[in-house]
């Protein structure tokens, strides 16, 4: 029975909630989050599992890092492993809802709600699905950004001042600055506009989109401030 | 103007459809079940939806309050006491006109539960409320009716807080609600009393977990297996982590769903977060919910954000200022125009 499997079964993949074609910065990212999750005193294991389980579930992670992270031993891994069944537990049906159903008033008691086991559906990370489903319910992305929602984004996708700074290598007074749309502590566009482009990436938006708006505002702040003018050209 | 209030209490009106129904639980008391029920109602009946939100929390019923509606003359205890028993009469008006409350005052507490027979009564009176959805505050607590309401719910929906009695009191709820879920899907009379012996932890098989109890089931019947795995893919409880303040507290959601997974061996997808916001608490004291009272508030946009996800609508800025436009005109508008706002059903698909 494929049905549920104990931790002890789940492969690497498995373990992490990942799909067996995840990027390594994927790999990356659920394993950070599955040893919070999973670590000593977190919140989530209350009353579930003891520490005994979580330091075995915290081993398997390690374990399983190491061979994810290393492109050879993931290689020899991936080849030994079996072919994925059809729907294993982490299959499931997309999350959403859709209107429909609330139109239409699923007649009757709907506990279960769409078709069951639709197994030539493709394998979905319902981690991911989520990670992702959640983005797009917090941001979609588009319109303008400023500061606030900057901020908000950063938070509402787990990311720390701290995170942004080590990976984009600028200064966390300066991201706090973005964030808090002090302009007149910024420096040059030119910087600042590189700013918010690694600021962008590192949490998921589209420099693209967000750049422009977000350099509108700085341009039209400076240009009412007394030092504008000559901060806003280049 | 009683008459006019757009819900027939005649369940075979035609045209009638079912509504969708949604439980709001949480095990404990003090999670904020009830401020998210209100705000959520309220954000569902702005984006154009009609709602009936209703109090089953017969010993603590305070949703009323949150909506700014004064203590209900007619309320669910009526029908739990068999003095009424169209549930259509007992809806009460709310400052919104697509927002209706069956309340809870506090009846006759010496029987505050319903009966199993007066439950199911209620449910299938619910299924037939006139309305698009249909809310329902849950008591506190773990009881067969609680667990019930949430099983029979389209979507059952558990609010925690970051904290550990808020988390353990989540599972435990949980751990209730699957295993009485799991009984109700089992056939042979001798599955379930395995289930029923695996409800106490400390049972002498040995079976501790949800994975240990599927091994026993295996092991007897393996059509009863394949129902109780069928069944757990279905079980789908929805979780929103109520009153954040750090990025630690947003992560809390995503850690529960996994333990949910690893442990359970269901998915329990996070629909959200609401932060935590000292103006939505004075809100309650001023008996309106906040996403009516400041719906620019971070605190509303969560809020408004989870009623879209639970409805499938997008979620983008452009569009809560549209449903929030329409709910905010709709003074005049009323139900009927309200409801044309919100694009016809099927188009999601």
């Amino acid at each position: 029975m494929k049905g549920m499997k104990g931790i002890d079964e789940l492969d690497h993949y498995e373990l992490l909630e990942i799909p067996r074609n995840a990027t390594t910065g994927e790999v990356e990212r659920a394993y950070r989050i599955a040893k919070q999750t999973y670590g000593k005193g977190s919140l989530a294991l209350y009353g579930v599992f003891e520490e005994r389980e979580a330091s075995a579930i915290r081993d398997r992670l390690d374990e399983a890092w190491v061979v994810l992270s290393d492109p050879e031993l993931r290689a020899g891994y991936d080849e030994q492993l079996p072919p994925i069944v059809a729907a294993p537990v982490g299959r499931v049906q997309p999350l959403t809802v859709d209107e429909s159903a609330i139109v239409a008033g699923a007649a009757g008691g709907a506990i279960a709600r769409g078709p069951l086991g639709r197994a030539e559906d493709a394998i979905v990370d319902a981690f991911d699905e989520a990670v992702e489903e959640y983005d797009a319910l917090e941001d979609d992305g588009k319109g303008e950004f400023d500061g606030v929602r900057l901020r908000r984004t950063r938070m509402f996708r787990g990311y720390e001042l701290d995170d942004i700074s080590e990976i984009t290598k600028v200064s966390g007074m300066h991201l706090r600055n973005i964030e808090e749309e002090n302009f007149r502590d910024l420096p040059a566009d030119v910087y600042v506009r590189g700013f918010v482009t690694a600021y962008a990436k590192t949490i998921g938006l589209d420099p693209a989109i967000v750049v422009p708006s977000y350099m509108a505002r700085v341009q039209d702040s400076r240009s009412e401030g007394p030092r504008g003018r000559f901060l806003a050209r280049r | 103007m009683m008459a006019s209030a757009g819900l027939p209490s005649d369940p075979q009106a035609p045209g009638a459809r079912a509504p969708r129904l949604l439980a709001v639980g949480g095990g404990k008391g003090g999670v904020g079940k009830t401020f998210v029920t209100a705000n959520l109602a309220t954000a569902l009946a702005r984006l154009g939806k009609r709602v009936v939100v209703v109090d089953v929390d017969l010993e603590g019923a305070n949703l009323h309050t949150c909506l700014g509606v004064p203590s209900p003359q007619k309320s669910l205890a009526d029908f739990v006491s068999e003095r009424e028993e169209d549930l259509g009469k007992l809806l009460t008006d709310t400052p919104l006109p697509n927002l209706k409350l069956i309340g809870a005052t506090h009846g006759n507490l010496a029987d505050a539960q319903p009966s199993h027979l007066r439950r199911v009564r209620l449910l299938r009176g619910l299924r037939q409320l006139d309305a698009d959805v249909v809310l329902l505050d849950l008591g506190a607590g773990a009881h067969a009716s609680v667990l019930d309401y949430f099983l029979v719910s389209d979507d059952g929906i558990l609010v925690l807080q970051p904290e550990p009695t808020s988390v353990e009191n989540a599972y435990t709820f949980l751990r209730a609600a699957f295993y009485r879920r799991m009984r109700l899907a089992m056939v042979g009379h001798g599955v379930r009393q395995l289930v029923t012996l695996a409800m106490d932890q400390r049972n002498e098989r040995g079976i501790r977990t949800p994975l240990d109890l599927l091994r026993e089931i295996e092991a007897t019947d393996s059509a009863e297996a394949r129902r109780f795995v069928e069944t757990m893919r279905v079980f789908r409880p929805r979780l929103i982590v109520n009153g954040v303040r750090t990025a630690e507290d947003v992560k809390l959601g995503f850690a529960v769903s996994s333990v949910c997974k690893k442990y359970f061996g269901i998915e329990a997808e996070y629909l959200g977060y609401v932060n935590y916001d000292d103006e939505a608490r004075r809100s309650v004291s001023q008996r309106r919910p906040i996403v009516d009272l400041r719906g620019d508030a971070d605190v509303s946009i969560y809020l408004q954000r989870i009623a879209r996800k639970l409805i499938g609508l997008p979620s983008s800025a452009a569009s809560t200022t549209a449903g929030s436009a329409a709910g905010g005109a709709s003074a005049d508008g009323g139900v009927a125009s309200a409801s044309h706002s919100v694009p016809p059903g099927g188009g999601m698909r």
